[in-house]
């Protein structure tokens, strides 16, 4: 019996009793680390983040997630725990200092696993997004999709292929986030005031001015104009075909 | 006076007798379900119609902007409330997952609080507990059946309906018709079969099981077909009418080519031994996890002009179908908001799906997104205008698929775009939309309540509570709940004051008129005759 068939021998048998009598074969803490950190994915991040962390309806795969990557004993993804991302939609989640170390645990295991079985994860590569035809795509960025009313390659896009690659860059694409609405907020004094659109319901409006200072009145008290550049991709998504986006994304993947 | 005082002896014998009937039968009659009462809301749906529709009048457009809360109820947890409370002689039952409360609907304080043992299950969200005599049936996300004791919530017994280690997990309120207590199973990340199935509601026993999809490994055929939202019914042709959910593998739709019978369709069954009757599909080959489990709403009225028993869906999908539901033939076909994924409809009123618009590795812009063009909150059918009021989601979405994603479960990754909330009013007879209002970007998580006064009740994107007349859609009234809404709004009466309840966040509210204005108005009612609300 060579070492390799001995150690597989080993294993197999540990597996079996380990199926038959769990209770027996003490966990090493990082594995009960792990487990304490499955269950409480599966009820408090699974809903958004897919039972396996891969990925849900509403929130990203952390199995591919650089941050996830980067993060060191949950240096980077505690802040993230205990703050969310309201902004995206995350809540924060007030959970103890054991509990967030468990989910870091799980989110690093999966992310592990991911990397053993890449078959099984969903996930979209950079490589997977190079269909399309650069020239194709400045045609259209600079025509029919009116792209180059409010962009220039030379200007705001320069370099936008070193900020965001891949999937992000497609998101971006199709409709940024982190892009601030402006507003003109007049008074029925006559006075206006502009700023950073902050809220806005059918019945209030709120913005930030220029100092950092919040203020909100009743909608229908004021009158106010909206200047929401992010608008024009939104309209652009009825227009779009696919091969529209895959040449857009090849043409600004030739930005760096 | 005097003919008072002649009758009281009687009424003395008598009372004993009737205080201890009415001790005796504080459990759910049977024909409650069939005529829920006004101070009742003993289903899910309210009614088994699914219409989500009230004849209470008290609130009207002329004083709905005197509404008040008459109470809140702190749930304490993190999880959102996503269900529909029940109303049963002045009980409200309602929950959130491992979480069922009773609370007095008068005060909003707790009568009991059932918590059940942490387990792995997935916690997604909970829809309810469904009623029968003294017992509430409440499924847990380990795809547990539990029976409280709707007195105290002691557990009376607890039943495995599905295998939570295979990927199964549960959150529907459980639809009980005569003996049956039928509940729906969930679980889109293992290829599994989709079920229903009755229960005995006095010893959790199978009475019959309905399966949505073939054996896993079924060549050439899908798995898949979850069950997940609560279904109605029609008493007088004894029908069972349920959504069924999407086929797996869910984004790759190559191992199970062709139509995915019966995943994406609306079925009808026999609630007394699960037969099918009829399947009408929503989504013939579905590659976008659009589940057709939106309320199936039964309508009894006119189509072009001759009567007939509907059945109407919103479905996920962006379709908004009319169905005949005796038959299962398609009245009407027609799309509510963007839809891109279709090569038009069949001669069956079924989309057919654009194999273009199927998911692939460099990814395909589809409308409407994985959420939908609505999800499941509740619809409303108002009979008065003929309306169909829907929380809708134009959106956005990008699929991709490809062969490294593999064959099982999820098999792909698909992200929203964009999207937002918009209150629709479509005429059932032609799917146009009479009016519109806009709830606010990415959309509005809140079902909707319609009642015979004329009012619409809804909610917004930013968590406002919202009143609206439902001849036009103008907003006559609105309260911020600080929170998001995520369920559907449910509306009785009380003492003679007409409460609306919704929940926001994990908050439960009770609406009302200040008890100085329903004086006033009933003073000045004007007898309508029946008196029935």
């Amino acid at each position: 019996m060579s070492f390799c068939t001995a150690a597989a021998a080993l294993l197999v048998s540990a597996a079996l009793l380990h199926a038959q009598t769990p209770a027996t074969i003490p966990l090493s803490e990082t594995q009960a680390l792990q487990r304490a950190g499955r269950n409480l994915f599966g009820q408090d991040c699974a809903f958004c983040h897919g039972k396996d962390a891969g990925g849900g309806e509403t929130g990203p795969d952390l199995t591919g997630s650089a941050l996830v990557a980067a993060d060191v004993n949950g240096n980077k993804i505690g802040p993230v725990i205990r703050q969310g991302r309201p902004d995206k939609g995350m809540p924060a989640f007030h959970l103890s200092d054991p509990d967030i170390a468990a989910l870091v645990a799980f989110i690093h295991y999966q992310q592990h696993q991911s990397e053993l079985h890449p078959g099984a994860r969903r996930r979209v590569d950079v490589s997977d997004l190079q269909s399309g035809d650069a020239e194709a795509g400045k045609r259209y960025f600079n025509g029919a999709g009116g792209c180059a009313a409010c962009h220039s390659a030379s200007g705001d896009l320069a370099g936008v292929a070193r900020r965001y690659i891949g999937l992000k860059l497609e998101q971006q694409l199709l409709y940024p986030s982190g892009a601030k609405a402006k507003v003109t907020v007049t008074l029925p004094s006559g006075q206006a005031l502009t700023g950073t659109l902050n809220y806005r319901d059918e019945f209030a409006i709120g913005m930030v001015d220029e100092n950092g200072w919040y203020h909100s009145w009743p909608a229908g008290a004021v009158k106010y104009k909206i200047d929401d550049p992010v608008q024009a991709h939104a309209e652009l998504l009825g227009k779009y075909t696919d091969d529209d986006i895959h040449n857009l994304m090849a043409y600004l993947q030739t930005l760096k | 006076m005097r003919r008072m005082t002649k009758t009281n002896a009687l009424a003395i014998g008598f009372g004993a007798v009737l205080f201890c009937a009415a001790a005796a039968a504080q459990g759910l009659d049977s024909s409650m379900l069939l005529h829920p009462p006004p101070d009742s809301w003993p289903g899910y749906h309210g009614d088994y119609s699914g219409r989500r529709h009230s004849s209470l009048t008290q609130i009207t457009p002329q004083n709905v902007d005197q509404v008040a809360l008459a109470w809140a109820f702190q749930t304490n947890q993190t999880a959102l409330l996503k269900c529909s409370p029940l109303l049963v002689n002045g009980v409200l039952y309602f929950t959130v997952p491992d979480n069922v409360w009773a609370v007095d609907a008068r005060t909003g304080h707790q009568i009991w609080h059932y918590t059940y043992p942490p387990n792995k299950g997935l916690h997604i969200g909970h829809r309810g507990v469904g009623m029968y005599k003294d017992w509430l049936y409440f499924l847990t996300p380990d795809a547990h059946l539990v029976s409280l004791n709707a007195k105290n919530g002691a557990a009376r017994w607890n039943v495995v309906v599905a295998d939570s280690n295979k990927g199964y997990w549960t959150t529907m309120a459980p639809l009980v018709v005569n003996n049956h207590v039928i509940i729906g199973v969930s679980g889109d990340f293992d290829n599994l079969t989709g079920y229903l199935r009755a229960i005995d509601p006095e010893t959790g026993a199978t009475q019959w099981q309905w399966n949505s999809t073939p054996p896993a490994g079924t060549p050439n055929m899908t798995t898949g077909g979850m069950t997940w939202m609560t279904g109605t019914y029609d008493p007088e042709l004894n029908l069972l009418y349920w959504g069924t959910g999407n086929p797996t593998p869910v984004l790759q739709g190559g191992p199970r080519p062709g139509p995915n019978p019966y995943t994406c369709s609306i079925v009808a069954l026999n609630p007394d031994n699960g037969k099918l009757v009829w399947a009408f599909s929503a989504s013939p080959h579905d590659t976008h996890d659009w589940d057709a489990v939106e309320t199936p709403v039964l309508v009894d009225g006119d189509f072009h002009g001759a009567p007939h028993k509907m059945l109407m869906q919103t479905s996920r999908n962006g379709y908004f179908f009319v169905l005949d539901r005796t038959n299962g033939k398609s009245l009407l076909t027609v799309p509510y908001g963007p839809v891109n994924w279709s090569l038009g409809v069949d001669p069956n009123g079924s989309p057919i799906p654009n194999p273009k618009k199927e998911p692939a590795r460099d990814g395909r812009l589809i409308a409407p997104d994985e959420g939908g063009l609505t999800n499941y909150r509740s619809p409303s059918f108002d009979p008065k205008t003929g309306l169909f009021i829907v929380d809708a989601h134009p959106s956005y979405g990008i699929y991709f698929t490809k062969p490294a994603d593999g064959t099982f479960g999820w098999a792909g990754a698909d992200y929203g775009v964009w999207g937002k909330g918009v209150l629709e009013a479509i005429d059932y007879e032609t799917g146009k939309l009479r009016w519109t209002h806009e709830l606010g970007p990415h959309g509005s998580g809140a079902g909707v309540l319609t009642t015979d006064s004329g009012l619409t009740f809804s909610g917004d994107a930013e968590g406002n509570l919202m009143a609206f007349d439902t001849a036009n859609g103008k907003t006559l009234w609105h309260a911020g709940t600080g929170g998001e809404i995520a369920s559907s709004p449910i509306t009785y009466e009380l003492d003679g004051r007409q409460y609306i309840v919704t929940s926001s966040g994990g908050v439960l509210f009770a609406w009302a008129l200040p008890k100085s204005v329903i004086g006033n108005e009933a003073r000045f009612r004007i007898p309508t005759g029946s008196g029935t609300q």
